[in-house]
């Protein structure tokens, strides 16, 4: 089976620890068709399972794992991943902790 | 020694906490709130959008007669009495009598408040028409939203993106629960006279599910550390036909929602064989859910699996012009409806396209919790102030569900949300054992407070490895035997869980899963000890050591109790009322109706 790497450059800032945000790049497997959901999984899984994102349905219901995708927003789960991507909070300002934003 | 309140960051008090803000809970607030009680409803999302709820079909059960008076076409061939009587016979007789009369009775008002609310219907199906439920169809969020517009509009209060971890109970009789606080990493001691638990399955003990991620049983395996019985945990309901393989689309049941739109799929298996024409020759794909599973997996025991263990789902042969038609039907049919959900609106069209070409991998994902919190007609569980509704509760079901577990959630919902205020206002606020809470919030903090320790993901690696293996669609007396005590080695594990990333307690994932992990285990131990002691199979629950569903021996139900931090199991008598419980045995398959199906596989058939 076709099984290409990518890297995934996340956001991380935590505002009681962290001075400024920062970026950490990842390589994730890309086996079959995924979403960014998917690839965050991944990461949280088997690589860094500190990653704070916000997970819940997976299947575009309850819509609250908008993200700033390559400069797009998106819904984590429903953006399909083809090559490295940046993954961004929906709203810089408002971030809690990483990629989950207050009143998502 | 510290107050109780010492222990925590925050205390709340309320007259009835609600565990759970959609299909139940928001409905249990709405009608306490509109008796003259005061509820708080702690929720793990946000209302509308979390649990099962908002991803469900919908169907909504209501008597063809009493459609009628709904203003829907109605079936002037129904009655109660055929009603309950075909829900008891879905469920094999295991049902409780009393709590399928209060279901029957109950419908008409629980899906006539949603219409009041605002919930709009698709269309009515009558009592013959096949695999649809008798009812309304609607969708998982035009119901929750009409909860959500209905409870803001009574400016209700809410906690949202926060766990209940624990009940208290004082002197018999529940004091209130604690909660941990996601957003922002506090404590809260609830103190509460009355608690309705309405947390839904526990799906995600699963590997392969169709479910959100916040069924982890919470209610039900809090309600075990209590001492409150479990009922029927057995009975895992499995859906086939569910999305395997791409990640992206894994665990969408639209595959399985479309074959009730177009029955003309087909299932193969690797070398693609019609597989179905050996196990159901009459109904091949249209058997029940319950041989199609089987089927499924015993081609994937035999080695004719997909390549990620499932099986194909495929129109190919239809050709490229007759799909084309179907994509267009569908696309036409979602525009006409104001269909606006991704898995009908984009992700449908996307799959028949694709099925021009490929055909799609689909497995049998954990679907329903049959079994649960035991509870009586009223919703009320063993321990005075304490309710169950919903999913998390037991009894209703039997030994499988064909009904509306949407219009289950709307009538315990409303159950508990008319009983709890009566007792609400004869009883005082119970004292709260300091000890108690002090106990709860180190059991919740010692994951944090741990340098070093099992990692979470780990450990649920493990046991999805166990439930995944063990305790699926086709079970045995070795493989439950070896869940069992990898379980409780599993449990023994959970003391030594600990939370690597300590840069802050708010929306620490790790943590959450630390505890979310715990109720799991507590859940999937007590599906494997119950699994253990039924030794026949029925409904929603096969074994392949013993394939009878055996009325002579049991026609009981299966009860699992922790007493001391030791489970234990046995068995009730099932409550009766007018239907009286058959005798004999017969084979599973006539059992669920479908004589013409075998489940004996080719290869044992011919001795290999």
């Amino acid at each position: 089976m076709e099984e290409k790497k990518i890297k995934v450059e996340c956001f991380r800032y935590c505002p009681e620890t962290d001075d400024a945000p920062y970026y950490v790049t990842y390589e994730v497997p890309l086996a079959g068709r995924m979403s960014v959901l998917d690839c965050l999984n991944y990461i949280r899984e088997n690589l860094d399972p500190g990653l704070t994102y916000f997970i819940n349905c997976k299947k575009g219901f309850c819509a609250r794992c908008a993200l700033e995708v390559d400069g797009k927003k998106v819904l984590g789960c429903t953006c399909e991943v083809k090559g490295d991507i940046k993954v961004k909070p929906i709203k810089e300002e408002k971030v809690i902790k990483d990629l989950w934003c207050k009143n998502i | 020694m510290p107050r109780a309140e010492g222990y925590v960051d925050m205390v709340v008090e309320t007259d009835l906490l609600v565990v759970g803000s959609e299909g139940a809970g928001a409905q249990v607030a709405i009608e306490a709130a509109n008796r003259g009680v005061r509820p708080l409803v702690i929720t793990k999302g946000a209302i509308g959008r979390t649990g099962a709820s908002q991803c469900a079909g919908a169907d909504f059960n209501v008597d063809g007669i009493s459609a009628k008076d709904l203003g829907f076409s109605g079936d002037d061939r129904d009655s109660d009495e055929k009603f309950f009587s075909d829900i008891i016979h879905e469920g094999l007789f295991l049902n409780n009598q009393k709590m399928v009369e209060k279901y029957v009775e109950y419908a008409p008002k629980s899906t006539k408040n949603l219409l009041d609310w605002g919930m709009r219907v698709y269309y009515y199906a009558s009592v013959h028409s096949e695999e649809m439920a008798r009812g309304l169809t609607s969708s998982g969020k035009r119901w929750v939203n009409a909860l959500r517009k209905k409870f803001k509009s009574m400016k209700l209060p809410i906690i949202e993106d926060a766990m209940v971890v624990d009940l208290l109970v004082s002197s018999g009789r529940i004091a209130g629960a604690v909660a941990l606080n996601f957003r922002s990493g506090e404590i809260i001691l609830i103190k509460a006279k009355a608690v309705v638990l309405a947390t839904g399955g526990f799906q995600m003990a699963y590997p392969f599910n169709s479910a959100t991620y916040d069924l982890t049983g919470d209610g039900q395996a809090m309600a075990a550390r209590v001492g409150v019985p479990l009922i029927g945990m057995e009975m895992v309901q499995f859906i086939p036909t569910t999305i395997l393989w791409p990640p992206i689309e894994s665990g969408s049941i639209i595959t399985y929602i479309f074959t009730e739109l177009d029955n003309r799929v087909r299932l193969l298996n690797y070398p693609g064989d019609r597989f179905m024409s050996r196990y159901d020759p009459k109904m091949l794909e249209k058997s029940t859910k319950e041989i199609v599973s089987i089927a499924s997996e015993l081609e994937v025991m035999a080695g004719r699996g997909s390549p990620h263990g499932g099986v194909y789902f495929s129109m190919k042969y239809l050709g490229e012009e007759e799909l084309e038609k179907i994509k267009n039907g569908v696309i036409g049919l979602t525009k006409s409806l104001g269909e606006t959900r991704y898995e009908f609106k984009t992700l449908l069209p996307r799959l028949i396209e694709f099925m021009k070409k490929e055909d799609i991998e689909v497995s049998n994902a954990c679907h329903f919790m049959v079994g649960g919190i035991k509870v009586n007609e009223l919703t009320e569980t063993q321990i005075p102030g304490l309710y169950a509704a919903g999913e998390c509760s037991g009894g209703l079901w039997g030994a499988n569900r064909v009904a509306a577990a949407c219009t289950q959630a709307g009538v315990q919902g409303l159950i508990a949300g008319e009983v709890s205020p009566g007792f609400i206002k004869r009883v005082d606020q119970e004292e709260i054992d300091p000890l108690d809470v002090k106990r709860i919030v180190e059991r919740i903090e010692r994951p944090f407070k741990m340098d070093k320790g099992v990692k979470v993901e780990e450990l649920r690696r493990h046991i999805h490895d166990i439930s995944g293996k063990r305790l699926g669609v086709i079970r045995d007396g070795k493989g439950i035997k070896e869940a069992i005590d990898m379980l409780k080695e599993a449990m023994e594990e959970i003391p030594g869980l600990y939370v690597s990333d300590k840069r802050s307690r708010k929306l620490n994932r790790e943590w959450i899963s630390c505890l979310e992990l715990d109720n799991m285990l507590t859940c999937l131990y007590t599906t494997a000890i119950a699994s253990s002691a039924r030794k026949e199979s029925r409904g929603a629950f096969y074994r392949s050591d013993f394939v009878l569903t055996n009325h002579d021996n049991f026609l009981k139900n299966t009860i699992v109790r922790v007493k001391q931090g030791k489970f234990e199991v046995g068995f009730e008598p099932i409550v009766t009322t007018t239907l009286s419980l058959p005798k004999g045995k017969m084979t599973f398959e006539e059992a669920v109706g479908v004589a013409t199906a075998s489940l004996v596989r080719e290869d044992a058939k011919r001795g290999a």
